[in-house]
């Protein structure tokens, strides 16, 4: 009876993360991990607040920078935020990708902080880019 | 194991670590929302439920150890050690569980699902709670006679959430089928919303500031059963519940729930405190 249990336990694992990867695979935006024009052509309400941008640095340090390093350089777990490739996104398209996080690649989803606490996550990484 | 050899182990794990990670723990206690563990990362948990029941039947309070990994992105896996002990019934362990949470879609979405996947082997003395299934009050015998009679148990959830502005909503559909007994499939539900009192983050570190605090509320409740929908014999409770973010890796949690039904206790208080360790890579 018990090795019953954990065979069909483990058989429905197994189903749900097959069919959990065949879901990831699908959907509009789920192609690459692309924000929604809608998502990607917003602006930074705080643009311009330094004292905001100070708040990003903290928040910066306390939830991105294990990964990302705490200048936001990179490390070998998650690409550096100043790089080109990073930087020639507008702040509607990193606010999404903060806000939505990437479950395959491992980039956690940050919407549970306020909205104006993920654009200071976004000043921050725009002063970076600019040298702190 | 003795419930005071858990609560030993958990005070161990929480205070014998001084390494650095960044925590997101949801306020609920029951409720599930669409944030997993980040990969890698390893939280401990350790937590109480304190019922405070009607018609004069003993206190109880119920700890719980909790393992929370994250493996992928998409996929977060948990262990529970739980135990129980009351006021002259004796008290004993009751049980464990590992469950396993799967987030399908690799974006956020409008209503982000996540699939839940648990296997309880508990027995009858079991009083934590972490969900409500079925109908009927909980059993107020000897826990010592409670503790022979064990229950293997499969649970599926389907959590909904969604993050509005600073808000979290999110509803839990709960199915439980007891492999040990035949008493058909079990239904229960729980919902939550919940929100960070902060806007913006200061730029000094603060420990008591709004933006380390969350507020919420959940409703849970059992709804019956396929052999049995038995409305007046459920149980159903509203909680608020707080979150304290003491410092980057660990957060305090409280909740104090009402019984709104004849079969619910008068109270259910619940308590907690996670600390969350970093990815194994950057340790």
């Amino acid at each position: 009876m018990r090795a019953m249990i954990v065979l069909a336990t483990a058989a429905l694992i197994g189903s749900v993360i097959l069919s959990a990867r065949q879901a990831s695979n699908s959907g509009e935006h789920e192609a690459r991990w692309a924000a929604p024009a809608r998502e990607a052509s917003r602006t930074n309400p705080l643009a311009n607040d330094p004292q905001a941008a100070a708040g990003g640095r903290k928040l910066f340090h306390q939830r991105c920078g294990t990964c990302h390093g705490d200048d936001a350089q990179g490390t070998q777990d998650a690409p550096s935020l100043a790089s080109a490739r990073v930087q020639r996104q507008s702040d509607g398209e990193l606010f999404w990708k903060v806000s939505s996080g990437n479950a395959r690649s491992g980039m956690p989803t940050f919407s549970f902080l306020p909205p104006l606490q993920r654009w200071q996550l976004v000043l921050y990484v725009r002063a970076q880019a600019r040298g702190g | 194991m003795s419930v005071y050899r858990i609560v030993l182990l958990g005070l161990l794990c929480m205070f014998g670590n001084v390494v650095v990670a960044s925590a997101q723990e949801r306020a609920y206690f029951v409720t599930y929302d669409h944030y997993l563990e980040e990969r890698g990362n390893l939280e401990i948990a350790f937590a109480t439920t304190t019922g405070l029941p009607k018609n004069g039947e003993r206190s109880y309070t119920a700890p719980w150890l909790e393992l929370e990994y994250g493996v992928k992105g998409w996929w977060t896996t948990e262990l529970y050690l739980e135990g129980v002990t009351t006021r002259g019934a004796g008290n004993g362990f009751t049980g464990w569980r590992i469950e396993n949470r799967f987030r399908p879609l690799r974006s956020e979405h409008r209503i982000t699902p996540v699939i839940y996947v648990e296997y309880e082997n508990i027995n009858e003395a079991s009083r934590i709670q972490k969900e409500i299934v079925g109908s009927g009050s909980l059993l107020f015998e000897p826990i010592a006679e409670l503790t022979e009679e064990h229950a293997h148990e499969l649970e599926a959830k389907l959590i909904l959430s969604s993050a509005v502005g600073a808000w979290n909503l999110s509803e839990n559909f709960i199915v439980e089928r007891n492999l040990s007994a035949s008493e058909g499939f079990e239904f229960g539900y729980a919902v939550g919303v919940s929100r960070q009192l902060g806007r913006l983050a200061k730029s000094t570190a603060c420990r008591l500031c709004a933006e380390n605090f969350v507020l919420g509320i959940e409703a849970y409740g059992g709804l019956g059963s396929s052999e049995a929908l038995a409305g007046a014999e459920q149980r159903h409770y509203l909680a608020p519940v707080m979150s304290w973010r003491v410092s980057d890796r660990s957060t305090l949690k409280a909740s104090a729930g009402i019984g709104l039904t004849r079969n619910s206790d008068h109270a259910l208080v619940r308590l907690g405190y996670s600390y969350e360790l970093p990815a194994w890579r950057h340790r």
